[in-house]
């Protein structure tokens, strides 16, 4: 549990931007090739499934386009300086959330969540957190699950203490 | 039977001891949620759909109005005491109201945020029930290609609220729109860039994109932003009550944003940000100090506060009449009737009669409740915001995630939330405006399929979009909404409709 | 903390069996629609009836379905505890969306209820009946636009059945698909598509009303208390029946499968199961064991022929 408050470098804004661009662009290459790729059939519609998915692609393309001038012409917001170690721990307590909310119920995987999100606003230490964590979220549980009638995953936790 | 024995007759509904109790609790919920920073009444119906499953759709109609209008209501206290909005239609509140909290006025902003969302509620909830009947009886008239113009027209309104980069608002609604092509095709059945994914057939949720890019996204942003010291709270000094000025200053402002806000709520291209712009430049103009404004204007509070009550209770004409979803906050409103099996359009009030008279007594009776709880309350409001921020955003994430948990509890779903989340903080990195996305995945595939219904139904010819009046006007008024903000702009008058836009989420 | 969590793997381990349902059924649909409360209403009455001690809904939406039938056939295999519910929509969505998990992967145990589809229009429009339809049809099929629901749906399906009976390209079937049943109300009602066709439930009230006009039903033969002619009577040979079923986990034993079968028609002839039928209005078409397996085989081949018929299917 070290501080890894990890300072992203400030990047220039130009660069980002013809990231940008280059992403708006394949996504309108992925929206033209699959609609290319899509089954011909519903031949009865007037205006076939086909029509919208190519306008929006053309139009994203535009875009891109559009976004390199910008980015030349620096027409791009400063941005401040960006902490990644927050960020890192909050999707991390996001992405445990959704891998483990099978296996261990909705109170401990939400509580891990509770208790990454803390850490990554600089609250700690995560023996406390992340018990805190769990009691909430098992009296969320509890509320939504048993009150309402939500179905809400239970885990080994949920089971134990109903049991 | 006439408006008024209706009215009487829904009444009876809203007052049964039960339907009160749910008012009470949907009121108490939708502030509690709604009060919480990133949370709007969008994600605050959405968060507590799930507490409806389980009653009756009367039940469930009423405990939706008094969540409605509370996270409605709840927005503004934030704004005003955090400068955080809590939903983008309270941006304007916090202009002024935030000043005035600084000065130690806090007081005063909260009780004529209440007192004119109040106002607002009441005078707009009886424009509701007396003019929604005569616009039920235009919807029959309205075919595809009706409807296809008036989602022309509500593109060209948003395109109004891009903010200060045309450039980055189009790229938001353009990757809405491309979300939204995602899934089954409803005219062929066929699907379009679901890549042989089965999660992906029915679509993005909106619920799902919604409260990832406000929730997961603003709690990011918040989190990486080094310059973000710790927020202090400031006390409401002096006395909580408004001063005999207060009142002399607040009245009309209540007035005028309740007649600005009901008729641009209600205006299905409409939305409860562009009235609060509106009434803000208003109140600026007529102001009898405008030189406090910017400082701690007590009408600029006052004004948007009423306007964003009152296009609350306008978005439910076009969502009751003609089952049109014109915001985001409408769009989950409509999911949740439709849990019931009602379909809001123009036979709900046939159909459904006591359930509609029911709910728009419901809506006073939950706006009256609001006001009740409110302003003996506002110290306590001012508590629950003194949770540390670590706790805070922890809890924000625990209901965020609880939302699509109790929908959909797959992993794919999840997985949806935490990419949407990280597109959310993305957008913000770069500038880019959150609401055109949310309202690209809306609109876009409602206009495509209207457009395909219109020249399926006239076997190609393209003039039946411009075949009857009604089509002609709205399609006119959108061109209107393109022109009108171009000249304004030249004019140097849009600066602070620009301004507010690019704040805006 | 590694302790409590063991304690508490542990725990919930002895605890499980003592709190499996008796019957675990699954919506492959979100709250609130049909299916979901065929479930919940299989719920009520197993559990009024003491046929089970504890039943349990839950629900998994998508794609008509198949997202949660490829979920049910993968995870409830050989558990003779779970159920899920289903319909004739179902058989659809697994041709158009190529689903990999079928029906065959499941053991279906019985038809519940159904409804039949209806032909409407607006009481003003000059189609009188089934034949004033069928000429207009022949004469020019993109003139007939039908509103209904989703394309590859059962009232698609059926336009698609009709077109085909009387000889008409049934690709050239002009078919606008709404997505809720009051948005193709509207439509009609506000003639703004030539017919109107859906399952009867939703055209009642404006039937009633003389709003609406019906000039045919799917039903073999004519239904108590609904006066239209069956499109059989109206000279087109189709009969079509939207309807639930409930099926059992695939692997389980014969034993298992008679056991659930029995339960099922202890439920489907209790009372509270005949009370909610007539509260809701829907169709008591109970089918069981071989002659369910039969009319399933038929519908999932005619299915399958009019969604190739329509280019739907390749």
């Amino acid at each position: 549990m070290t501080e890894n408050n990890t300072s992203g470098t400030k990047r220039r804004p130009d660069r980002a931007a013809f990231v940008i661009a280059a992403v708006l662009a394949i996504i309108a290459g992925v929206i033209a090739w699959n609609t290319a790729n899509m089954g011909g059939a519903g031949s009865y519609s007037r205006l076939g499934p086909t029509a919208f998915p190519y306008a929006i692609a053309a139009a994203l393309f535009v875009l891109a386009v559009w976004t390199v001038f910008a980015a030349l012409r620096h027409d791009f917001p400063e941005r401040e300086p960006q902490q990644f170690g927050p960020v890192i721990w909050i999707v991390g307590g996001l992405a445990a959330q959704m891998l483990l909310l099978k296996f261990v119920g909705f109170s401990i995987a939400t509580g891990l969540l509770f208790a990454a999100t803390a850490r990554g606003f600089g609250r700690g230490p995560l023996w406390m957190t992340i018990p805190i964590g769990i009691v909430l979220s098992f009296v969320v549980w509890f509320i939504f699950s048993k009150g309402l009638q939500l179905s809400l995953p239970a885990g080994p936790l949920e089971r134990f203490i109903l049991g | 039977m006439d408006t008024f024995g209706l009215l009487a007759q829904g009444f009876l509904v809203a007052l049964e001891p039960m339907n009160l109790l749910y008012a009470l609790i949907g009121v108490t919920l939708g502030t509690a949620v709604g009060v919480l920073p990133g949370i709007g009444p969008a994600l605050t119906v959405a968060l507590l759909l799930p507490v409806t499953y389980k009653l009756d759709p009367a039940g469930s109609l009423i405990m939706f109005a008094g969540i409605y209008y509370g996270g409605m209501y709840g927005g503004s206290t934030t704004s005003i005491l955090l400068n955080t909005p809590g939903e983008s239609a309270s941006i304007v509140t916090a202009l002024e109201g935030n000043k005035m909290a600084r000065k130690g006025r806090g007081g005063p902003a909260l009780a004529t945020a209440a007192i004119g969302s109040f106002v607002a509620g009441l005078i707009a909830t009886f424009g509701l029930a007396l003019i929604a009947p005569f616009i039920v009886k235009f919807a029959l008239s309205f075919g595809p290609a009706e409807y296809f113009a008036l989602m022309v027209l509500a593109f060209m309104t948003v395109s109004a609220a891009f903010g200060e980069s045309s450039l980055r608002g189009l790229t938001a609604l353009f990757l809405g729109l491309a979300l939204g092509l995602i899934g089954i095709d409803l005219q062929t059945g066929q699907a379009r860039l679901a890549f042989g994914i089965p999660d992906l057939l029915d679509g993005i949720e909106v619920t799902t994109l919604a409260v990832a890019l406000f929730a997961i996204g603003e709690t990011l942003t918040v989190a990486a932003s080094r310059s973000s010291g710790d927020e202090r709270i400031e006390p409401v000094k002096g006395s909580v009550w408004m001063s005999r000025e207060d009142w002399s200053r607040s009245w009309k402002p209540w007035l005028r944003g309740t007649a600005i806000g009901f008729p641009i709520g209600a205006m299905p291209a409409g939305g409860a940000e562009i009235g609060t712009f509106l009434s803000y430049s208003v109140e600026k103009q007529l102001a009898r100090k405008p030189e406090e404004f910017g400082h701690g204007a007590i009408e600029g509070v006052a004004g948007p506060e009423a306007a964003n009550n009152a296009s609350a209770a306008g978005t439910l004409v076009p969502l009751l009449t003609l089952g049109l979803p014109t915001t985001a906050t409408a769009a989950i409103m409509l999911a949740g009737f439709q849990q019931f099996g009602l379909q809001p359009g123009p036979l709900l009030f046939a159909n459904n009669s006591s359930l509609v008279w029911g709910l728009i007594a419901s809506l006073l009776v939950a706006n009256f409740m609001l006001l009740v709880l409110n302003l003996p309350l506002i110290g306590l409001w001012v508590r629950l915001l003194s949770i540390p921020r670590h706790w805070l955003y922890a809890g924000i994430l625990v209901f965020a995630t609880l939302g699509t948990i109790g929908a959909n509890p797959s992993v794919f779903e999840l997985g949806m939330l935490l990419a949407f989340g990280i597109l959310g903080y993305l957008l913000r990195q770069f500038g880019y405006p959150i609401a055109p996305v949310v309202v690209g995945l809306i609109l876009g595939p409602l206009a495509e399929q209207q457009l395909r219904r219109a020249l399926a139904i006239s076997q190609g010819d393209l003039t039946v979009l411009v075949h009857s009046p009604i089509s002609i006007v709205l399609l006119t008024l959108a061109a209107a909404a393109v022109i009108v903000p171009l000249v304004m702009r030249a004019r140097g008058r849009g600066k602070v409709l620009s301004q507010l836009a690019a704040d805006e989420d | 903390m590694k302790h409590f969590v063991l304690a508490s793997i542990l725990g919930g381990l002895l605890a499980l069996p003592a709190h499996a349902a008796d019957y675990k059924i699954m919506a492959p649909a979100a709250p609130g629609g049909g299916w979901d409360q065929t479930a919940r209403t299989m719920q009520t009455a197993l559990q009024d009836e003491k046929i089970s001690g504890s039943v349990q809904v839950n629900n998994v939406p998508g794609a008509g379905g198949t997202i949660g039938l490829a979920q049910f056939a993968n995870q409830a295999s050989g558990d003779p505890s779970q159920l899920i519910v289903g319909g004739y929509v179902m058989v659809g969505a697994i041709l158009t969306n190529a689903s990999p998990v079928t029906l065959d992967q499941v053991t279906p145990i019985a038809r519940l209820t159904g409804e039949f589809e209806a032909i409407v229009v607006p009481a003003k429009s000059d189609i009188k009946d089934m034949a004033g339809l069928v000429a207009k049809l022949k004469a020019d099929p993109g003139s007939v636009s039908w509103g209904g629901g989703s394309a590859g749906g059962t009232d698609h399906i059926t336009a698609g059945l009709i077109a085909k009976a009387v000889g008409v390209d049934p690709t050239k079937v002009n078919y606008i698909a709404f997505s809720g049943g009051g948005e193709a109300l509207a439509a009609i009602l506000g003639g703004q598509v030539t017919v109107g066709i859906s399952g009867y439930g939703e055209f009642e009230s404006q039937i009633k009303a003389g709003e609406l006009r019906i000039i045919g039903i799917s039903s073999d033969e004519k239904v108590a208390g609904i006066d239209a002619p069956t499109f059989k009577e109206g000279g087109v040979d189709v009969s079509i029946q939207n309807w639930r079923m409930v099926a059992a986990a695939p692997g389980i034993t014969d034993e298992q499968k008679a056991a659930i079968s029995a339960d099922v028609e202890k439920m489907v002839t209790s009372k509270s199961w005949k009370d909610a039928l007539a509260t809701k209005g829907w169709a008591d078409t109970y089918l069981a064991g071989d002659e369910f397996k039969a009319q399933l085989a038929k519908d999932i081949e005619s299915t399958s022929g009019i969604l190739k018929d329509i280019g739907l299917v390749k």
